[in-house]
């Protein structure tokens, strides 16, 4: 198996990978946050505000691994 | 590079440069002639554009609270400049500049240096270095010092701009080139049709990107919010806070 193959199997499943932990991630962040709207409706504006923040940190996770797939991009099919 | 004339090859080599000045030229001459006769009974474009910049102040406010007023012309412009440019790749034949990772780059640099200056007059070198070392107090603080010094100066300086240009630039770089595979799709099957299912196949590539669109709207809006509440956050927490505990 040559560098080009791989690249092209292992791009897909590190994104899938990172995917997946973020998922998980929000998940359990989303899911504090409904509970404590809940908890006190009241809140709403300030906790909705926090979960938007700490969505984006997670998120970022997978971006990253999204911008390491398009820097390795050009390498499959360079000669 | 596409073509044999030199002006399609200039535009084309300095589009990023040339899209962020049109978003940059666009918001200023709405601004321009929006203030043009400001009358306190305000007309349409007037009315518009105080809603605009009373509801950015009132977002800051609430978590800057007094300084709120030194900080929102920075990051309100950030705000409206960021989201400008992340809207225009959404409209057929502009491109959004954020995708270019010198743009975000340059933007989180800015910050970066604001959050620095902020810090250095507000706070005092000495008081920053200290707030940098977790705050000694006691004698184990003290000896601990010197190993959080490096890893906070790495993680609250140095990462804070990588991380702020990252997200931005990958979050819509991919919605847009999420938007060019489907649009990629859709002009192949119109226009070489290999049959008729292939001529619905375009149809319905297209038919998915105007519904993408919506969707990259929604998710271009978040991340200009995201960028710009980052950027009051990092403002925040260098600021001399006397009531909130750190």
């Amino acid at each position: 198996m040559d560098y080009q193959t791989g690249l092209a199997l292992a791009l897909p499943i590190g994104v899938g990978l990172a995917g997946l932990g973020c998922g998980i991630g929000l998940g359990n962040g989303i899911r504090g946050a409904m509970e404590a709207i809940g908890r006190q409706p009241e809140a709403h504006n300030k906790i909705q505000l926090t979960m938007i923040i700490g969505a984006a940190f997670i998120e970022a996770l997978t971006i990253y691994a999204l911008v390491t797939v398009f820097l390795f991009m050009g390498k499959i099919g360079a000669h | 590079m596409y073509s044999d004339s030199a002006i399609l090859q200039f535009l084309f080599k300095f589009e990023n440069i040339i899209f962020s000045g049109l978003a940059g030229l666009f918001l200023s001459g709405l601004f321009v002639l929006g203030t043009r006769q400001l009358t306190l009974v305000p007309g349409r474009v007037q009315n518009f554009l105080e809603i605009i910049v009373e509801g950015l102040q009132n977002f800051f406010s609430d978590i800057l609270g007094h300084y709120a007023k030194l900080f929102v012309p920075f990051l309100g412009t950030l705000f409206l400049y960021i989201w400008c440019m992340n809207m225009m790749g959404l409209v057929p034949f502009l491109k959004s500049s954020t995708t270019d990772l010198n743009l975000t780059l340059s933007l989180a640099l800015c910050v970066f240096c604001l959050v620095q200056y902020t810090a250095l007059t507000r706070l005092g070198p000495l008081k920053y270095v200290d707030h940098l070392a977790g705050q000694p107090r006691d004698m184990i603080m003290f000896i601990l010092a010197p190993f959080l010094l490096p890893l906070f100066i790495l993680l609250d300086v140095l990462v804070p701009p990588v991380t702020l240009s990252l997200r931005l630039f990958g979050n819509i770089t991919g919605g847009d080139t999420l938007l060019g595979a489907f649009l990629d799709m859709g002009a192949q099957n119109l226009f070489h049709p290999t049959g008729a299912l292939s001529l619905l196949g375009g149809c319905m590539a297209f038919l998915t990107t105007v519904v993408l669109r919506f969707l990259l709207m929604l998710l271009d809006t978040i991340q200009a919010l995201v960028f710009t509440l980052l950027s009051t956050i990092y403002i925040l927490m260098v600021l001399p806070h006397e009531e909130h505990s750190h």
